[in-house]
């Protein structure tokens, strides 16, 4: 039997993710129950769930505000993504002279480091000499520079669009292949039915692709939330806390406070998160496609 | 409205929205290029300059000796070729065989566990990898760090691989075995010739994320000499704040590799991002 030689060519592969992925990840469970950090590592011991109330009725940095601070990045960074990203597949969809060259530079921004892009986008909001400011001041619309990143009013906005303009080229291809696989006939009945552009968007295009929609929206959804890197570029989480989120707030506890419980805790909490609005998410797709 | 205006107008608003698409792109590189080719004074001035009085490559020069940046430059260099190089050999292995792997429920749990592992953080791996690798001493070691984005990569690229084997028949490999090959043989021989897209598809796809992972490698690397050129951006960061004429060079420096990667590769990439549609 040949199968039995296909699971040995699998093995590297499996040994390699048991190791670095999955026993690492039940470690990180069970150090999210112990009194794991760094200054205290001969006593460990598990501690129940003190990691987690620690997190939550933390005086300094407000969990709640964490949680909604998480919730609101997600959600404007997905949304802006997603419409931007189908927009761009649409005006790619027809062919066009140098559409490969062209969409060579939108697309780019996918291969980028998240961290670098975030320094970059720093600098274009700088306070001073930044390039958003100096446009700004051009056009009249403010009379000073602006602190985007130190004024808690704007920071989290700023993110946000920096987040926006990475995620546009990954829905850009994501939902242009789809397009591509939506057959021309169609197009062709609904025009004989009289439909006109933006009826066939509607009621051809988008019913076709929804189950690309679906799962991409999934995917980029826990790509989000687990994507500390803009944020810990521009602001690591302030100015006071106002673009903390769980990762960035996972990031720092790990980093700066050497508190690998309490860090392995946030992630735990993160992945429940995410398993729950899974499942949620899911269900609700599911429960539309039954209507239909 | 004749149609023909309105088709007229309808292609002036395409054309103006691809313009703004293409601005808005490309305006961060642009400027950030810019800012590293200005005198450091320049940097700083008002009234900000859109294109440089003179162009200098006085950041670069500053980036390179003061900060030895071509070490690295280097360090990442060596560690994304050669763990992508792993990465896809493992990948195109297992993405073969489980391609061609008949068992459909154990197939179903294979693929199963392959998913599941890119939906975990990789946040929530870091802390334990470190505390083993301090155990057995394989703290500020580059291969180990190597090995261990070889795992994080391979479960994306095992889907991508599997994907492009599906598509070649295994009636191939049969014609191949009649013909008296043995298995190593027929996917050398036979196999691999028509799958080198997608094992490009695949290095490149590996090289990016290699190339720009920052977090396990801040963790995992203490030495300064040992530093990826991610890490050494991070460094550039101080509590007094950043300098701007080495931080917009090193970005520059940072951000080439992989735009050239994607440059050379986007037909591939693009083709195995849809195909195995896991992750970002």
């Amino acid at each position: 039997m040949r199968n039995r030689w296909y699971l040995l060519m699998m093995a590297p592969g499996f040994i390699l993710l048991a190791l670095f992925l999955y026993i690492p990840l039940f470690m990180g469970v069970v150090m999210a129950f112990q009194n794991y950090n760094m200054f205290n590592l001969t006593d460990l011991h598990f501690i129940g769930l003190e990691n987690f109330t620690a997190i939550i009725t933390d005086k300094t940095i407000d969990f709640w505000q964490i949680l909604i601070n998480t919730a609101v990045w997600l959600f404007f960074s997905l949304l802006f993504q997603f419409v931007l990203g189908f927009g761009l597949a649409l005006l790619l969809k027809k062919p066009f002279a140098g559409r490969s060259i062209y969409s060579g530079f939108v697309f780019y921004a996918w291969a980028l480091s998240g961290f670098a892009i975030g320094l970059v986008w720093s600098w274009l909001f700088n306070g001073q000499v930044g390039l958003f400011n100096d446009i700004l001041m051009k056009l009249h619309l403010i009379d000073s520079p602006v602190g985007f990143l130190s004024n808690p009013k704007y920071a989290m906005v700023s993110v946000i669009i920096t987040n926006i303009w990475y995620g546009v080229p990954f829905f850009g291809i994501m939902l242009l292949a789809a397009l591509q696989s939506v057959p021309n006939e169609l197009y062709e009945a609904a025009v004989l039915d009289g439909c006109g552009p933006v009826k066939q968007l509607f009621s051809v295009t988008i019913p076709y692709i929804k189950p690309t929609i679906i799962s991409t929206i999934l995917l980029r959804t826990m790509w989000i939330i687990n994507f500390p890197d803009i944020i810990y570029a521009m602001t690591n989480g302030g100015p006071a806390n106002s673009t903390n989120i769980l990762a960035t707030q996972m990031i720092n506890k790990v980093y700066k406070q050497y508190d690998y419980g309490q860090g392995s805790a946030i992630g735990v909490i993160i992945m429940l998160l995410l398993l729950i609005y899974a499942v949620i998410y899911l269900k609700l797709t599911n429960a539309n496609e039954d209507n239909i | 409205m004749k149609p023909r205006t309105r088709r007229n107008i309808s292609t002036a608003v395409r054309v103006l929205l691809l313009a703004i698409y293409l601005i808005a792109a490309i305006l961060p590189l642009y400027w950030i290029f810019i800012t590293s080719v200005k005198s450091p004074q320049e940097i700083y001035a008002f009234p900000l300059k859109y294109w440089p009085e003179k162009i200098s490559f006085a950041s670069y020069e500053k980036l390179f000796s003061i900060s030895t940046f071509g070490l690295y430059f280097r360090n990442s260099l060596v560690i994304s070729l050669l763990s992508s190089l792993g990465a896809m050999v493992v990948a195109v292995m297992s993405g073969f065989a489980l391609s061609r792997y008949s068992h459909s429920r154990s197939k179903g749990i294979i693929e199963l566990v392959m998913y599941f592992s890119q939906t975990i953080p990789s946040f929530i791996i870091m802390v334990p990898i470190f505390s083993i690798f301090s155990k057995i001493h394989a703290v500020n070691n580059r291969a180990m760090l190597g090995i261990v984005y070889i795992a994080t990569v391979v479960a994306f690229c095992t889907i991508m691989g599997k994907s492009f084997f599906d598509r070649i028949p295994a009636s191939l490999e049969e014609a191949a075995k009649i013909d008296g090959c043995n298995l190593f043989q027929s996917i050398t021989k036979v196999v691999l010739p028509i799958t080198l897209p997608g094992m490009a598809a695949i290095f490149c796809f590996a090289f990016i994320n290699i190339w720009n992972e920052l977090f396990l490698a801040v963790m995992l690397l203490n030495s300064s000499s040992k530093m990826t050129v991610p890490v050494a951006l991070n460094s550039f960061i101080s509590k007094a704040g950043i300098s701007w004429d080495v931080m917009s060079a090193g970005i520059v420096v940072a951000l080439l590799p992989t735009m050239v990667v994607f440059g050379i590769g986007q037909k591939y990439i693009v083709a195995g991002l849809t195909e195995g549609s896991v992750k970002g």
